[in-house]
């Protein structure tokens, strides 16, 4: 209850002294931090989660060996001293590959999520402001995305766009001797990127929409229209903060789901190709020895088992801490 | 009724012709020219200048060198009369391919669908029962944690577990129909994909109608917990359940396309993952034409089965 007034007098406050926004904010939110901490599973999520950020920043600096280099007297070795998690088929140490691996997912997952979003947004904003037909429009769109596989589309589009992608980038390499588009693993990277993030937006796009509608609906913003702010200072003062905890927790969601996704591609050979490290590839080059050599795939396969379990917890969490009214209601 | 089911009609068709439209116009920009592979047979036999004239006759001959519409209904047409074109590796009607594999992954999705609602329904119940205590929690975080573990990874880790290093069951390969006791982890593992969906969605519904009045009716005349369960709350409950077909169907067939080669299933997964794997063009396409029309029938039957279900749902 104390709760509850403390927040309806701070509105009041936030209506009289504008520079009182900002403290409003913050409580708001270490609210929400308090929520998130209380909750064990959610803990366990945030360290898995933190851990993999470390490992993919500072992975290349913590991996004993290179992604690629080979120690041909230790083919496909058991955990030892010397390779902490053995070595994979042709001598490679597996838990640098690991590190280099959750670098690579780390790096589709962000590009991925944050190209998503840009478009979701855009998409979002047409679909709630543009008026009846655009909404119509758009929501037909975003239907026909969704009725194909996600990965079965994403995976169509990476296929299709590769070889123009290789071919533009060996145009440009010609005309401009640039040494950046000479190198085409990072190719690979793009038009992973590409696919998947065009099966993700449409989820975006739909929650900014839904947002949108729904908060148009609440009285502080009537209460901003009667007094004659503009459409563009709401959303930009009442509808993005207020939006934004579910923003934050979908980019949480889609963040495993693209991890997910990029294993996957690269698992069918689609997406990162070896010698590149992607945990998907790395399963996908074992799979066939898992009886005798079980180690070289449950290694990839546990790590982004726990990899995904925790960030689908921190984000179960997180759903819980910032939007307490529709706790567990998925 | 008659305008309703013509009303959905007029919503899944278009959707259909737009995913047409998509995968067609992904194949212009791909990779794959079926001219150039023709040709790879003259290879040596002609001179350059020869070989580039011979090329684009035979562009013409087939109509390559025609607008994209032009070719976008030529293609339609041919799509009607059932022809998917021959695959690049093996040089194999793509049709038949999937024809032929496609009964196993059907018995294999349905059982699959059997096990994830027969899984899904009670556990769902079962969270809403105990609503906020340990097992609520384990059962839905649980379940959600497996919404993105893919099959690849829970495959490989769950043989590992069972042959390896429990020793309960010898490796299961191959397909000799559904009875057998080999195809119990295959279908298991399938069925985990969709599972979260089914619990979460039974869930929400039994806590929904729980508050309702007629619930509370039924405990006050004392009736027993479980026919309140069974009479009351799950025949309501379970109508929502229903609009979950669609995320199974979309679950089980991502799902066969990593679980056929791993168990050395001959399945319509099987086919994907070959088609992916060699950037065999006709039969990516096939594949996911295929999948895009279980798809969107599935969520058309949806629609159309919903009403009878849930008479609350006007139907205009």
């Amino acid at each position: 209850m104390s709760e509850s007034s403390e927040n309806v007098s701070n509105e009041g406050l936030g209506e009289e002294l504008a520079g009182d926004g900002a403290l409003r904010t913050r409580s708001l939110w270490r609210d929400a931090i308090g929520r998130l901490l209380r909750n064990r599973l959610s803990i366990i999520g945030l360290i898995i989660t933190l851990f993999l950020l470390i490992s993919a920043l500072l992975g290349p600096y913590i991996a004993p060996y290179s992604y690629t280099e080979q120690d041909l007297l230790n083919v496909a070795k058991m955990p030892s001293p010397d390779h902490w998690l053995g070595t994979d088929e042709i001598g490679r140490d597996l838990f640098s590959r690991v590190l280099w691996g959750a670098r690579t997912a780390t790096l589709v997952a962000i590009f991925t999520t944050v190209i998503s979003v840009i478009i979701g947004v855009i998409i979002g904003a047409i679909a709630g402001y543009g008026g009846a037909l655009a909404d119509n429009i758009t929501g037909r769109i975003i239907d026909i995305v969704m009725s194909v596989p996600g990965l079965l589309l994403a995976a169509l589009i990476a296929v299709s766009i590769k070889e123009p992608v290789v071919t533009w980038a060996e145009n440009i390499y010609d005309v401009s001797g640039f040494p950046l588009f000479a190198d085409t693993t990072w190719l690979d990277l793009l038009v992973v990127f590409g696919g998947l993030a065009f099966v993700s937006w449409p989820g975006y796009a739909r929650l900014i929409r839904g947002q949108i509608f729904s908060l148009r609906e609440e009285q502080y913003i009537e209460a901003a229209k009667s007094v004659g702010v503009s459409e563009l200072k709401i959303a930009v003062r009442h509808l993005l903060p207020n939006a934004l905890g579910p923003v934050i927790v979908t980019l949480t969601f889609s963040f495993s789901s693209a991890m997910v996704l990029e294993s996957s591609l690269s698992y069918l050979g689609i997406g990162v190709q070896p010698p590149q490290a992607s945990w998907g590839n790395m399963i996908a080059s074992n799979i066939g020895s898992w009886s005798y050599r079980p180690w070289l795939v449950a290694v990839p396969a546990l790590t982004l088992a726990i990899v995904t379990l925790g960030i689908n917890f921190l984000g179960d969490g997180l759903n819980d801490a910032l939007n307490p009214r529709s706790k567990r209601s998925i | 009724m008659f305008f309703y089911t013509l009303k959905r009609l007029a919503v899944a068709v278009p959707t259909f012709i737009a995913v047409l439209l998509i995968t067609f116009t992904l194949t212009v920009l791909s990779p794959f020219d079926p001219v150039a592979m023709m040709m790879t047979q003259f290879e040596g036999t002609l001179d350059t200048l020869a070989k580039e004239e011979v090329i684009e006759r035979i562009r013409d001959q087939y109509g390559l060198n025609d607008s994209y519409w032009v070719q976008f209904t030529r293609w339609i047409g041919r799509l009607m009369q059932g022809d998917l074109g021959i695959s690049i590796n093996g040089q194999r009607n793509v049709l038949r391919m999937i024809v032929k594999t496609f009964p196993i992954s059907f018995q294999m999705g349905l059982a699959g669908a059997v096990v994830t609602t027969l899984l899904g329904i009670p556990l769902g119940c079962l969270a809403a029962l105990k609503q906020n205590t340990w097992l609520d929690y384990t059962i839905v975080g649980g379940t959600l944690g497996f919404r993105t573990v893919p099959v690849f990874v829970l495959a490989p880790l769950l043989l590992v577990l069972f042959v390896l290093v429990l020793d309960i069951m010898r490796v299961p390969r191959g397909w000799d129909g559904l009875f057998q006791t080999k195809v119990i982890l295959p279908v298991f593992i399938l069925a985990l994909g969709p599972l979260p969906v089914v619990v979460r969605q039974t869930r929400a519904a039994v806590l929904e109608v729980f508050s309702m009045d007629y619930v509370r009716t039924a405990k006050m005349k004392g009736l027993h917990m479980w026919r309140i369960i069974l009479r009351h709350i799950l025949r309501n409950a379970l109508i929502p359940v229903v609009t979950t077909l669609g995320f199974i169907a979309e679950g089980l067939i991502v799902g066969s396309i990593f679980l056929d080669s791993i168990f050395a299933i001959p399945g319509f997964g099987g086919v994907a993952e070959a088609g992916f794997r060699g950037f065999d063009y006709p039969v990516i396409m096939g594949v996911t034409m295929v999948s895009a029309v279980m798809i969107i029938l599935t969520n058309l039957i949806v629609d159309l089965v919903y009403p009878f279900l849930d008479p609350r749902i006007k139907i205009e």
